[in-house]
Order: structure tokens, then sequence, then C-alpha cells
């Protein structure tokens, strides 16, 4: 007795510590109820979006291409009054309903469209009643997002948004008493207690609970989280209303998975499972979510329809039991099919080489956690036709190497970039030959040498002196030795190991010899012809030595693709981008990201390297692109091939397009490939694919054309075999005449007549 | 007959006649009236109703003072026609009034290069190019933009 009175107050004062510490743990447990709730903004990824297509008469662009863009954006082949997105045909028309969309520029509302092709182009576009449009947008192609590290995507709906039905299905099947209970439920905690002693802690979980449990905690089910998840959910429901909790339970509810990417929330699952917004779900579509919420990958109605169809018609079946829908609703439903979305998943992008290079172009503005979480819309350059013709082409043309079988494991890889020569616009982008896998980028970050591809560096140095060089001015292409102090000797060679004696700078180029070409870049001077290589966009500091002059540097493909860029813009560098615009995530325009141009070059000696590129596809090393392309498109390009042919190189331009093509192997053996036969072919059949434009260059007013005897590189007439029209500046044309050449004044009069006369 | 042939070549020739044997590595801008040595680009000059519309609405912009938007329906011209002398020549003036002065020299000279027989136009680049290099403290080379200028003002 006298034992238990001594013992008491200690027992009292424990009890009070104890109490004490619960009280300081709830309130901390408070403070992180309301804390994380309110501060807590739902992470939205940044959304990336292809150009838009712009119609317009003239515009060339076959019908098909036009069909396949609006399947990928979700158009139906079928017509519906009262609805956009869809599009059908009226005999020679296509009528389109487009969707409203927010731009860069300001909100376009729902429209009407007839469009009518002829000949690959448009040639009419009115409105619904008839009346001609200049332009039409439709909306932008989502290509992608930048997601939380756990790639989680949603789109946020407010409750008022969704469907009353889906609420009830909700609350039928997860949670009868949500309105009713203190965000617990006696009887679940009840079953929870008696499965103790099985070490699995089942069931009995409020929505409220399930909240807190996604919010807050991990998913370990141990007593002591089972009693913290209680305590939480109490407190939540101290503190925020029914309705709160509910519109967050439905944007933070887990719905399923797309390759990489979570689904979360109702809003987007709406949109992946369906193809629509989450307003227009019927009874049955919203129980299928309700249906997921107990496993998705369980219940993934794609994989598992049966069972998924099963769940769902539960949820109909208990919604029905309690009370929220008649029994004719329910056989309704229940008669549906599942009616999902027939898309293919993507994942979190179908490109994500292209992804990759807008996400490092935005990293240079934007801080990385507000790419993941702010919702941010970026306008991409991307251009699906281009990119689907580079895909194509770079994967047709390796499986046909694979089938030679002479190219072991692991197999060829390869890069494309293609951009738009006038503006820097990045259009499509390959980084290997799987485009969907999302590894090693090597249009970005494969460092590969570029051989030959660097030669329109040194011709251009030489080219900007007119008073000493001109196209037709006879290079020495006989052996060279270049001896550096303290040095190797360093000899170059031809590909054929041959040399070829006195030869004009065209037949040199069009014909890549190196060794007219070594000698030609270190009798210019090799700074000089590296500053020519830092003007035409290469930033990196390239090595000093001779070998850099036959393209021993590595670079990557953009930043090749950017060398050229300068030389298809006449000498106007525009640095390449992948960015437009950026908006917040209700269209508040951000950031543009203006056409930048920078004059390098005047128009003249880039005209005449441009002629000189030109002379490569007409009757050089690039010749063989007539396989697909037509030569009065007047193609400009270069070949590249490194020692032992590690690399395979294509580089050059049309008049829309600038693009760069590599092959090699990722462990740099070996490929025995030429660029004229691995990576030609891959970039002749894609720009075939693109309705190509012919490279027109206006002829600069300084700019005069004479006839030159390719033997000499004199003046020539129409005796002479072989003879070939090249432009000069002004005054810098051979005055000698070559020796097949006649009097000059009576055979200028007879070849001009014979001209005329086709003769 | 063979007068009217030799005419008719002549007409058709004087614009586009390469030698047959060995065309031109670069085919000369289509001329306008004449029949043009490949087939008139989208991106070739030319009334497009799409530009035309585009260029309005930039040039009620530019008279507002809303030089983002101009900027923005600019580009968007220029990627359906980047061969229009007069959208970069409108993105150069539009670039001079935001301050971007080397944007709106270069911008001027691209405008120069799609310039073709267009005398006025180019007379106007130069001038561009004049008021940014003197904006960039080149008066030197303002003067001799100034020059250029008025040798196509006449």
């Amino acid at each position: 007795m006298a034992r238990r009175r001594r013992l008491w107050p200690w027992f009292r004062v424990g009890l009070l510590v104890l109490a004490l510490l619960a009280a300081g743990y709830t309130l901390y447990l408070d403070f992180r109820v309301r804390h994380e709730f309110e501060g807590r903004r739902f992470a939205l990824p940044a959304r990336i979006y292809a150009r838009p297509l712009e119609l317009h008469v003239g515009l060339k662009v076959p019908e098909d291409d036009v069909l396949r863009e609006l399947r990928e954006l979700g158009y139906r082949p079928v017509a519906r009054e009262d609805r956009s997105g869809w599009y059908v045909r009226n005999g020679a028309e296509l009528e389109i309903a487009v969707r409203p969309f927010v731009f860069w520029d300001g909100p376009q509302p729902a429209k009407r469209l007839r469009v009518s092709f002829a000949d690959g182009a448009v040639n009419a576009l009115t409105d619904a009643k008839g009346a001609d449009l200049a332009l039409a947008r439709l909306e932008p192609l989502m290509i992608g997002g930048i997601y939380p590290t756990n790639n989680e995507d949603r789109i946020l709906v407010r409750l008022s948004e969704v469907p009353k039905v889906l609420v009830n299905e909700l609350i039928a099947v997860e949670d009868r008493h949500f309105y009713t209970n203190w965000g617990f439920d006696p009887r679940g905690i009840a079953r929870a207690l008696l499965s103790l002693p099985t070490g699995h802690i089942q069931g009995g979980s409020t929505l409220t609970q399930q909240l807190v449990k996604n919010f807050f905690l991990s998913p370990e089910r141990t007593i002591r989280r089972k009693a913290i998840e209680l305590v939480m959910a109490v407190l939540l429901e101290l503190h925020y209303t029914k309705q709160e909790i509910l519109e967050t339970y439905l944007n933070e509810i887990y719905l399923g998975q797309d390759r990489d990417r979570a689904i979360h929330g109702v809003g987007l699952a709406a949109q992946f499972y369906f193809d629509k917004p989450v307003h227009r779900l019927t009874a049955a579509e919203s129980a299928l979510l309700v249906a997921l919420v107990r496993g998705p990958a369980y219940y993934d109605p794609y994989r598992h329809p049966q069972r998924a169809l099963e769940r769902r018609n539960l949820v109909l079946r208990e919604t029905r039991d309690e009370g929220f829908i008649s029994a004719a609703e329910y056989q309704a439903a229940r008669a549906t099919g599942l009616g999902l979305n027939p898309r293919p998943s993507t994942g979190t992008t179908p490109y994500p080489a292209f992804v990759d290079l807008v996400h490092r172009q935005l990293r240079r503005d934007y801080d990385e956690t507000d790419l993941r979480s702010e919702g941010l819309r970026i306008f991409s350059t991307l251009d699906p036709r281009a990119q689907a013709a580079a895909e194509h082409a770079l994967a047709d043309r390796l499986a046909a190497f694979d089938r030679q079988g002479r190219f072991g494991k692991p197999g060829l890889e390869g890069a494309v970039v293609v951009a738009d020569p006038q503006t820097g616009e990045v259009q499509a982008l390959v980084g290997g030959r799987d485009p969907h896998y999302q590894g090693f980028n090597r249009a970005l970050d494969a460092e590969r040498q570029i051989g030959s591809l660097f030669k329109p560096a040194i011709y251009l140095t030489a080219l900007e002196d007119p008073s000493r060089y001109t196209l037709a001015t006879l290079l020495d292409d006989s052996e060279f030795v270049w001896q550096p102090p303290n040095s190797e000797p360093w000899r170059p060679e031809n590909y054929d190991r041959q040399y070829h004696g006195q030869v004009p700078l065209y037949v040199a180029l069009a014909h890549s010899y190196n060794v007219a070409a070594a000698r030609l870049g270190t009798t210019l001077g090799l700074d000089k012809v590296l500053d020519t290589a830092r003007r035409l966009g290469i930033e990196r500091a390239l090595p000093q030595y001779p070998s850099t002059l036959l393209g021993a540097a590595n670079l990557t493909p953009l930043e090749v693709a950017q060398m050229y860029q300068t030389i298809a813009s006449g000498g106007f560098r525009s640095p390449l981008h992948a960015i437009r615009d950026v908006t917040t995530a209700d269209g508040r325009p951000l950031k543009r990201y203006p056409l930048a141009v920078a004059q390098a070059f005047s128009p003249d000696p880039m005209y005449l390297l441009t002629a000189g590129l030109q002379e490569v596809v007409r009757e050089g090393t690039a010749r063989s692109l007539a396989n697909w392309l037509p030569p009065a498109l007047g193609v400009a390009g270069k070949t590249g091939t490194t020692n032992e042919q590690r690399d395979a190189w294509f580089a050059g331009f049309t008049g829309a397009h600038v693009a760069v093509v590599w092959v090699g192997y990722d462990d740099n053996r070996p490929a025995r490939l030429l660029g004229a036969t691995a990576a030609l072919p891959v970039w002749g059949e894609m720009m075939a694919a693109l309705e190509p434009e012919p490279v027109a260059f206006p002829q600069p007013e300084s700019i005069e054309q004479a006839m030159i005897d390719p033997q000499s590189g004199l003046l020539a007439d129409s005796s002479c075999p072989g003879a070939i029209e090249l432009p000069f500046v002004k005054g810098s044309a051979p005055q000698a005449r070559a020796p097949c050449a006649g009097n000059p004044v009576m055979d200028n009069v007879k070849g001009f007549f014979q001209r005329l006369l086709g003769q | 007959m063979r007068l009217l042939v030799l005419i008719a070549a002549l007409l058709a020739g004087c614009a586009t006649a390469p030698s047959p044997q060995a065309p031109s590595p670069l085919p000369p801008v289509p001329v306008e009236g004449a029949a043009p040595a490949v087939p008139a680009a989208p991106g070739a000059p030319g009334p497009n109703p799409a530009v035309e519309r585009l260029m309005a609405s930039a040039r009620a912009d530019e008279a507002a003072s809303r030089l983002g938007s101009a900027e923005a329906t600019i580009e968007r011209a220029l990627r359906i026609a980047p061969r229009d002398a007069r959208l970069w020549q409108q993105l150069a003036r539009i670039r001079l009034r935001q301050g971007e002065y080397r944007q709106a020299e270069s911008l001027a000279a691209r405008a120069n290069t799609w310039a073709g027989s267009d005398a006025a136009l180019r007379a106007e680049n130069w001038n561009l190019i004049a008021q940014a290099r003197d904006a960039l403290g080149d008066s030197a080379g303002a003067r001799e933009a100034q020059r250029n200028a008025e040798r196509y003002a006449r």
C-alpha cells in the first residue's frame, strides 16, 4: 500500500509527460497537415508543343499529311455538329472542326474550315460559309513534357467540372460515409485491429485517409503509420471542408501508367483513357476510373480488359445499390463496352531526342524545379512531318545495312538534324536508330571527327579574297608535306591515293581532294581558317593542328548543322534553337525566343561557295543524290568520311531545309562506310519526302557568270569539252582564254546565237 | 518563221537562259512576268494572301507600338515566305525601334539579299542600316550606308 502510494505520483507525472508528448506530436502533425495541404500545389509538368500547322492557299502539303496530323491530334473522322475535334470529306473538300486553343498570342476559338487540295498543295481555304480565309492554324500537337522527378503527370480540375455521377461512384465504392464521418470509419478501424495478428493491416481507409497516405506518408503498413494516418485524417477534417478534401483527392489519385509517365487525377485520366475532358465522362466511363483506384496496374483496361470490365460493373452495381443511379441507368451503363481511346501510348514523349534539346535550351533561362512543377507551356519548333521523314529514312537505311549482315553487333548507329536555314529553327532531331529510346542523344552528344565536312571553311576563307582566289583558280594537288617545328611531318593523302596535279578550286572541292585542300589551308593560314569556322558558328575551340583542316576535330551533328545553317542562309548565322515561345499554364506570355540573325559573311563569297557545293552534288562525290532528288533543285552539300571510315557524314541544304546526317559505331570502330554510301542515302530519302524547294539564292549584283574550261581554269567557249558556267565576283574572272577556245569576239557571238537557237 | 522563233527564244531566254550544256549552278530567282526557271515556290515573293494579311496585322501593331506582337506576326509570315524581302525589312524596322541595333543591321542586310531589282526597297534597307550603325556609334559605316541609300533612291 505504502509502495503504491509512493509510485502513484510518479505514474501521474509519467502520464502527464506522455500526454504532453502526444499533444506536442499532434501539434506537429497539425502543423504539417496545414502547412503542406495549404502550401501544396500540385506539381504540373511543363508541356511541350510542336509547331502548329498553318494552312494557307499555296502551302505545299499533301492531303494525306494533313489527315495524319489531324489523327495525331486525336481528331475523329465523324461529323459532330455540337462539337469540335473532327474532320470529314465532302467531295473534294475536307471539312475540319478545329478545337479552341490558347496560343502564345492569345486564345483562338473553335472554328470550321473547308480545305481543298490540288497537286500536293492547298488550293482553297474557306470558313464554313464559304468565305475565303487567308490563314488558319490548327492547334499544335503536344509532344512531351518535362515531368516531376517521379514523372507524375496531371491536368488539374475543379470539383465543379467533375460529373456528379463520378463522385457518387467513388463514394459508393470507396467511402460510403464520406460526407458524415470524421475522416475515419470506426468499423474499418475495428477490422484493421482484428487483422493485426496476421501482420498485414487491412482496409478500412476513408477517402481522407487515402489522401493523407498519398500526400504525407510512405506506403508501408505498420500500426504506427496507421495511427499517424488516422490522426492526420482527423486533423485534415477539422481544418478543411469535405469539398476541399474531395477536390484534392480527385486531382491526387494515381490512375494509371503510360510507359514512364504516371497518370494522376481524373482530369488527365479522362483524357488518357477516353480522350475527352472530365466533364463529358459518362457513368460507365467514370465508373472505370473509379474501378482503377484500387489497382491501376491490376485493372489496366488495355492489358486486362475483362478484369477491368468486371470491376467497372461492380462499381456500377454498388452505385445502383446505394441509390445513386436508377436500375435503368445501371442496365444501360453496364451494357456499354469500355470505349477506350485507341491511341497508342507514348510515354512522356514520342520524341525524346528533340525534347532533350528543348529541355537543355530551357535550362538556360529557367530553374529546373519551375520547369518540373509550374505547368509552363512550351511552344517548340518541331515539325512532325520533318521528324517522321528523318526517323523513317534513318531507320530504313540502317535496317538495309543490318540485312547486309556485315556490320556486327551492336549495329550501326546514326543521328539526324534538320533545321530551317532562314530562321535557325530545329525542325527534327533523331538521336539514334531507335527514335523512341531515351538514351544517348547522338545528335547532341556524339562528338565525332567531321572529316571533309570541314572543307567549306577552307574554301570560304579563300573565296573571301577574290583578288587571289576564284572557283576557277588552279590549286596544286601534288604531294604535300607539312613540317611543323619539333614535330612529325604531316603528309595528307587523297582518298584514291592519287595526286591530281593542277585542278580548279571548284573541282578540288567537288571531288574532295585532301592534298589540295590541306595545301590551300596552310597557305591561307590555319588561324584564318579557324576564324572562318568560328564565324560559321562553331563555338568550341578547334585544335591548332593542320589536321584540323581535314576534319580531325570532333564535333556533334548539331554543331555541324549550325555551320551549314550559316552557309545555307547565304552567310547569316542564326543560332539553332528549338523554342519559339513560353507561356504560363493559363496562357500568359512569359518569354519569346525571337528570330536572331548575324551577318557573318558578305553575300559574294557565300554565293561562290554555294555554287561549289552545288558542283559537289552535280558531278562530285555526292552525285548519287540524283537517285533521290532531281538536279533542277540545285541541292548543295558535302560528303564526309573519316580515317578508316569510322564516320560517314552528309551535310547540305535545299531551299527550305538544312540537314546533317551522321552514321557510324558508338564504340568508334571502323565502319567501312563512306559518307556517300551510308549518310547520303538517308539524307536523300529524307529530303525527297519533304517537298523539297529549289536552292534559289538571288545572284548578288556584284556577281557575274563566265564560261570556264575545267582543264585549264581559263575562259572557255562552247567548243571546249565540259565547259562550265561559274559565278565570279565582277572583275575576278580569268582574262586569259583556254587553249580550247577560239577567237574571242566571233566565238562569243557564235555561241550566243547557238544558245538562242538551241543548237 | 526563223525570226519568230528567234524573238520567242529571246523573250523566253533573256531572263533565264543558261547555256544548254552547262546549266547555271545557281538558278536565277524568277523575275516577274518571265517564265521562271523553277516553279514559283511558296517561299518566293508573290501575292500570298496569308503573307499580306500578316504584314498588315504587323503594321497595325507597329503603329500602335505593340512591337512584341508585331515581331511575332512577322516571324509567322517569314515561316511562310522566307524569301520575301519586305518581311525582313519590316522585322529590321521593328528591331531598330526595340533598340536591337545589331539585329536591325543584319536583318536589313538580309532584306537586301532578297531585294532583287527593287531599288526603293534597297534604299530603305540602307537607310535602316545607316540608322542602326549610327546608333551603334559607327558613324563612318553609317555615312557609307547613307550613300548607298541615296544611290538607290535616285
